[in-house]
């Protein structure tokens, strides 16, 4: 059985309306009207033991809410969660040992106190072994330079230690599951690069899984290998990265730096544009044409003096799917069939 | 099985000690601040103390009551808010823990909800300003009203603190119950609270029937204050009372927190977190 199985998951909020205005406001003060919004509609998945996995969507599409209902801080209105045999909510206590979370945007360690404060409590709360906290607090140190910083107060870290100090917070117990919540937001590249090899390195040996939700697809693309996309409360798309990049990322860009102004060029397949007199984009699918037959077409025929060659980054895939640009194929592994054309039919 | 029931209470125990630590702390941290807020907090009550004794003294004494026993009475409220404070700031700060956040903290944690809220806080300025009132007008008031300090009366007294300080946390908690509808209840809160609160500085007897019902049965800070005086004082108008109520305030207190923790815990199914603020 999977480590993690979630069936026909739904939640509901009521949220109070509230009309425009002060007279608005003073008859929705007097008269509560609510409507009942679905953020997760009927959410099924299943993850392994040592899976990492993305949970991708545009703000408020339910992904927040799930990760909520597999955390044990909400309660589903209806379908069920079993992380490892327990119920988060109803074994909340019993999940919570064995579970870590990282909120990228809120910390757990005291603000006012030295982050070894905070270790210690966690280490009592957790009922962490003298051994293991000894060994994790040197590792931590190693891998993420926690050590320079242990006796500091929180609100004098800067946000990248802060984070670091965040996920060893996490770590203290040794999980057997993880979730991160946009662990590399405000971020600088060499900070991200850090968090995601120390992240790799915890999957690697000690085969803890983990979830994650986040905006940067950079974090995706280098952590996870499946990518679950939520919108709208359904799952769209749930498979590897590497497959959406290999069926919608075919088309290629190839620029072109010319010594002199070339003049009008026709080729097969190609569409021109200029970027400027001596400077033209190519743009192709990679099946029909051959970069290499291109290239070497190009530079018998013309002066060249640069070339630069573009595929497109999954980011702008995953904007296009967002935006409703991308039909899915139905034929792609991961795609919930039942789902498109449910939404299809929705937009009709 | 025994031994593990009691290893499970030393490990509270202890627990709740280094979150006292942490906490102690932090008031250290800024010192000076921290002791202007006790020092704040005192003058705010001394001065309610000093307004009600100037009002006072032109009637010299109302149904009886000397301005010394009014006093006394006066101190089991701020004694036992005092002690109140000290254990249970977490429950008065509860539903500010839902609208920032922490409360979604403490579910992610393999520990009991009630023990996280009580022991993640404490405010020794509140403690302090209030039980500094408490104890300068039970020292100037407990001599002068005659009360005799054998094993049986500190014995009451004890009780009826710790039996005040639970029906006021009862009350806070009742309050903090709707934060899990509607978010925000501070001001629920404060207009029941706090105008009850005003209500028992002086003996029930001189209110209309209808508002020593309420201060008996609905915000029963007739138990807090007003019972527990009497048991020393026996003033004449405990006649207007059955006689029983001088001993119930554990039995309320006990009863009311049994009560809402159960209306608490109905309320935790619909918590629906703090909006969007975390993830």
């Amino acid at each position: 059985m999977a480590f993690i199985s979630v069936e026909n998951l739904v939640k509901d909020y009521r949220i109070n309306s509230r009309k425009k205005g002060l007279l608005g406001a003073i008859s929705s003060f007097l008269i509560r009207e609510s409507i009942l919004k679905r953020a997760v509609n009927d959410i099924s998945f299943t993850i392994e033991k040592g899976e990492m996995v993305g949970f991708i969507g545009p703000n408020g599409a339910g992904k927040s809410t799930t990760v909520k209902m597999l955390t044990g801080i909400l309660v589903p209105t209806s379908g069920s969660i079993s992380i490892g045999g327990l119920s988060p909510y109803r074994d909340r206590k019993k999940n919570a040992s064995r579970m870590g979370v990282v909120f990228g945007q809120r910390t757990q360690l005291w603000w006012d106190l030295p982050v070894s404060d905070t270790f210690d409590l966690l280490r009592y709360i957790y009922k962490v072994p003298e051994k293991t906290f000894k060994h994790n607090m040197e590792m931590f140190n190693d891998m993420l330079g926690i050590g320079d910083f242990i006796n500091q107060a929180t609100r004098q870290l800067s946000l990248g230690q802060r984070m670091r100090a965040d996920i060893a917070a996490a770590l203290l117990h040794d999980p057997e599951i993880i979730f991160f919540d946009e662990p590399t937001i405000g971020l600088d590249v060499v900070a991200k690069e850090k968090i995601r090899e120390f992240i790799r390195f915890i999957n690697r040996e000690k085969g803890v899984t983990m979830l994650f939700t986040t905006h940067d697809m950079a974090d995706i693309e280098k952590t996870c290998n499946r990518m679950v996309i939520i919108d709208n409360g359904v799952i769209i798309y749930d498979g590897t990265t590497n497959e959406i990049k290999d069926r919608y990322g075919r088309e290629r860009s190839l620029i072109v730096d010319f010594g002199e102004n070339p003049g009008d060029i026709c080729l097969e397949g190609v569409t021109i544009c200029g970027e400027g007199e001596k400077k033209k984009k190519f743009t192709f699918n990679k099946s029909e044409v051959q970069v290499s037959s291109l290239i070497s077409r190009l530079t018998q025929e013309y002066s060249v003096l640069d070339l630069t060659i573009r595929e497109p980054e999954i980011e702008s895939i995953i904007r296009e799917i967002y935006e409703g640009g991308i039909d899915f194929d139905k034929s792609l592994s991961g795609i919930c069939q039942e789902v498109v054309s449910e939404q299809r039919s929705l937009q009709n | 099985m025994e031994t593990k029931g009691t290893n499970k209470i030393a490990e509270f125990i202890y627990l709740f000690f280094i979150y006292s630590k942490l906490n102690t702390k932090i008031m250290l941290e800024y010192k000076l601040d921290r002791f202007l807020l006790a020092f704040a907090v005192f003058f705010r009550e001394i001065i309610s103390v000093v307004v009600m004794v100037l009002i006072l003294t032109r009637f010299v004494h109302i149904k009886g009551w000397e301005m010394n026993e009014m006093l006394f009475l006066y101190s089991f409220l701020f004694l036992s808010y005092s002690l109140f404070i000290f254990f249970f700031t977490g429950i008065r700060d509860f539903d500010d823990m839902v609208y920032n956040g922490e409360f979604d903290r403490f579910l992610i944690r393999p520990l009991g909800l009630m023990f996280q809220i009580i022991s993640s806080r404490i405010d020794y300025c509140a403690t302090v300003g209030h039980g500094a009132v408490g104890i300068i007008l039970l020292l100037h008031t407990a001599g002068s009203a005659g009360i005799e300090w054998n094993a049986r009366n500190l014995l009451y007294y004890i009780t009826a603190l710790i039996g005040g300080a639970i029906i006021q946390a009862s009350l806070f908690m009742l309050s903090s119950c709707f934060s899990f509808w509607a978010v925000k209840t501070t001001n629920l809160r404060n207009l029941i609270f706090f105008n009850s609160r005003r209500f028992a500085g002086y003996p029930i007897s001189f209110y209309p029937a209808v508002i020593q019902k309420m201060l008996i049965f609905i915000v029963p800070f007739a138990f807090v204050s007003y019972f527990p005086a009497q048991f020393f004082l026996r003033k004449p108008d405990i006649e207007m009372f059955w006689s029983g109520y001088l001993y119930l305030t554990p039995v309320v207190g006990a009863a009311m927190f049994a009560l809402v923790y159960a209306f608490w815990r109905l309320g935790l199914k619909s918590y629906s977190s703090s909006g969007n603020s975390m993830y």
